[in-house]
């Protein structure tokens, strides 16, 4: 048993303190009216716009709708972290499945997962969701779907490379000649050993999904006003005004990308066999 | 010679499929760009008149053959609000676009191979540990959310560099310095990762053997390693090239970032879809020429 790496416990308290923050939030704000930390619910006051941080009732100063930061910080962080769970799941159940079927499937099956999966590929990411996005027009579900769509042929190539070393291997051709079912072969034999080398993929991924969630929110391309990135740019436009919110956005948008991508890069230091300890 | 024409004839059967699918998925999109035209006011005549001259009324295969011949004499249709030929929008558009793209991947190669190198030369010690910490510090940020930073610090409160204006040489060095700094991160961490692998393979050994000097030995494992590096450049050339439309359209440069983001804000179908087929025959130009350098530095990557 190797020991866990400083990058693996990093990442995971942040992204334990950020999980445990929108959960506490979500449940605080349904349950318990108002909060203590800002007592003001989302465009009540409008007269009471832009004010810095620190200041009064305000924690970390109000927008320029008058909303509370602390307050739409806390709804984007849900909403992305939720956003980023449900895409990378789905992403990687049919990068998994269209990997399995282009290996073992019918002939044409093979050939369309193939085909699809390499279409997908080379076409730059953020300019796939953008072209869905500018025709589905700012939908949750449009939304979804942009970045579903983007998501899994990353991982449907793993889960291809992985099958193909997997069914070549002399017990799974002994398995498959006593009859045992593709199905649950596939339980079995390929879900095993594929999970492990995409769960770094699967930690980086979600990160990369949060990064063009916000990159489609920043673009005016978001699915919902609470996406961080539509925040950004609606703070980009009063960066003379009011720095603070550049700054107090950023900023927060960077912590849960940095957990993630510790978390992965620990972990692949971790996973890597050929890695001794250093 | 024989792999060539095959690797040109895979990318260019990938173009056309990204082009048909381009184009069906435009054309399955609900909303009619005609009636988003002529506003609600339009009477139906008007709507079918205009629809017949765009040639719009037709079945989907005919638009569809129509669309490819003037595709392949390079005729990307017109905007259909600017009355303009999108190809000469883009091809206005694109300098900026390569300016700031071309610019941030050169200067990234050197600075991250470089610093790359050096950490892998200083390992474990306390330059190798902050360089990987500033380094994955460095792509947690957003380009967005990068650049309105840099724009307050270096623009605003130092006022070393003009907030937004394009023109000069001095005005790119903001947009370059948003990309550069995640891609000479991520170069960074794979010519670090490569140069450790190599520098203890035993052909370096016997290089330090026959009295090689260490400048020597250290050309030939960056040589060793560029292949790794050029592959890392293909893989980021999308989030090169979509990070520089982003961080046009922070500093207001008006290059084919701005261009797509006015087309999508007015739903001008044929400028967006001109651009994005734009870009990805570029990106796939580029990847094919990165394996084609490969192939030559290294006689062992197969083309």
């Amino acid at each position: 048993m190797k020991k866990i790496n400083t990058e693996i416990s990093l990442g995971i308290i942040i992204i334990a303190f950020l999980v445990f923050w929108s959960i506490g939030w979500e449940l605080y704000g349904r349950f318990v009216m108002g909060s203590f930390l800002s007592p003001y619910t989302p465009a009540s006051n409008i007269q009471k716009e832009l004010i810095p941080p620190g200041s009064g009732d305000y924690l970390l100063g109000t927008d320029i709708y008058g909303r509370s930061v602390l307050e739409i910080l806390s709804i984007g962080l849900s909403y992305s972290l939720s956003m980023a769970l449900l895409v990378s799941f789905s992403a990687v159940s049919i990068g998994i499945i269209v990997g399995y079927l282009s290996v073992v499937g019918h002939k044409w099956v093979r050939v369309v997962s193939d085909l699809s999966t390499n279409l997908i590929f080379i076409f730059p990411r953020i300019l796939i969701a953008i072209m869905i996005m500018s025709v589905t027009g700012q939908s949750f579900a449009g939304l979804l779907f942009a970045l579903v769509i983007t998501s899994w042929p990353g991982y449907a190539k793993i889960a291809r490379g992985e099958t193909m070393r997997v069914m070549g291997l002399a017990y799974v051709e002994s398995a498959k000649a006593v009859g045992m079912s593709d199905m649950r072969l596939f339980f079995t034999v390929v879900l095993p050993s594929i999970l492990p080398l995409l769960l770094v993929h699967f930690v980086m991924g979600i990160s990369g999904v949060i990064i063009s969630e916000a990159t489609l929110g920043f673009l005016g391309l978001g699915g919902s006003e609470y996406s961080w990135g539509t925040m950004l740019s609606m703070a980009k436009n009063v960066l003379l005004e009011a720095p603070y919110l550049v700054i107090i956005l950023s900023l927060s948008m960077v912590l849960p990308i940095m957990g993630l991508n510790l978390l992965g890069d620990g972990l692949r230091d971790y996973l890597d066999p050929h890695s001794s300890k250093e | 010679m024989k792999n060539v024409v095959k690797r040109l004839a895979y990318s260019f059967f990938t173009i056309i499929l990204a082009v048909t699918a381009i184009f069906f998925v435009i054309r399955m999109a609900p909303g009619d760009p005609v009636s988003r035209i002529l506003g609600p006011e339009a009477s139906l005549e008007e709507v079918f008149l205009y629809r017949q001259q765009l040639g719009l009324d037709l079945p989907l295969y005919k638009q569809y053959i129509t669309y490819f011949l003037n595709l392949s004499k390079g005729d990307l249709g017109s905007s259909l609000y600017k009355k303009k030929d999108v190809f000469s929008l883009i091809k206005a558009r694109m300098i900026p676009t390569f300016t700031l793209a071309l610019l941030s991947i050169f200067i990234s190669c050197i600075l991250g191979t470089f610093l790359g190198a050096l950490a892998a030369f200083y390992k474990s010690k306390t330059y190798d540990n902050v360089s990987r910490t500033i380094s994955l510090l460095a792509l947690s940020f957003p380009i967005f959310s990068l650049a309105p930073i840099l724009v307050y610090i270096f623009a605003i409160k130092l006022k070393l560099v003009p907030v937004s204006e394009w023109g000069e040489i001095r005005h790119a060095i903001l947009p370059v310095v948003t990309l550069v700094i995640p891609l000479s991160s991520i170069i960074l961490r794979v010519a670090r990762n490569k140069y450790l692998e190599e520098s203890s393979a035993p052909w370096i050994t016997v290089l330090k053997a026959k009295g090689m000097s260490e400048f020597g030995v250290f050309l030939r494992l960056v040589k060793v390693c560029l292949p790794s590096i050029l592959n890392v450049v293909a893989i980021q050339l999308s989030i090169v090239l979509a990070g520089a439309m982003i961080s046009e359209t922070i500093f207001d440069i008006p290059g084919m970032g701005s261009l797509l983001f006015e087309g999508i804000q007015n739903r001008d179908y044929p400028i967006v879809q001109g651009v994005i087929i734009y870009s990805t025959i570029i990106y796939m130009c580029v990847y094919f020429l990165i394996d084609y350098l490969n192939s030559l530095i290294d006689p062992r990557i197969e083309f």
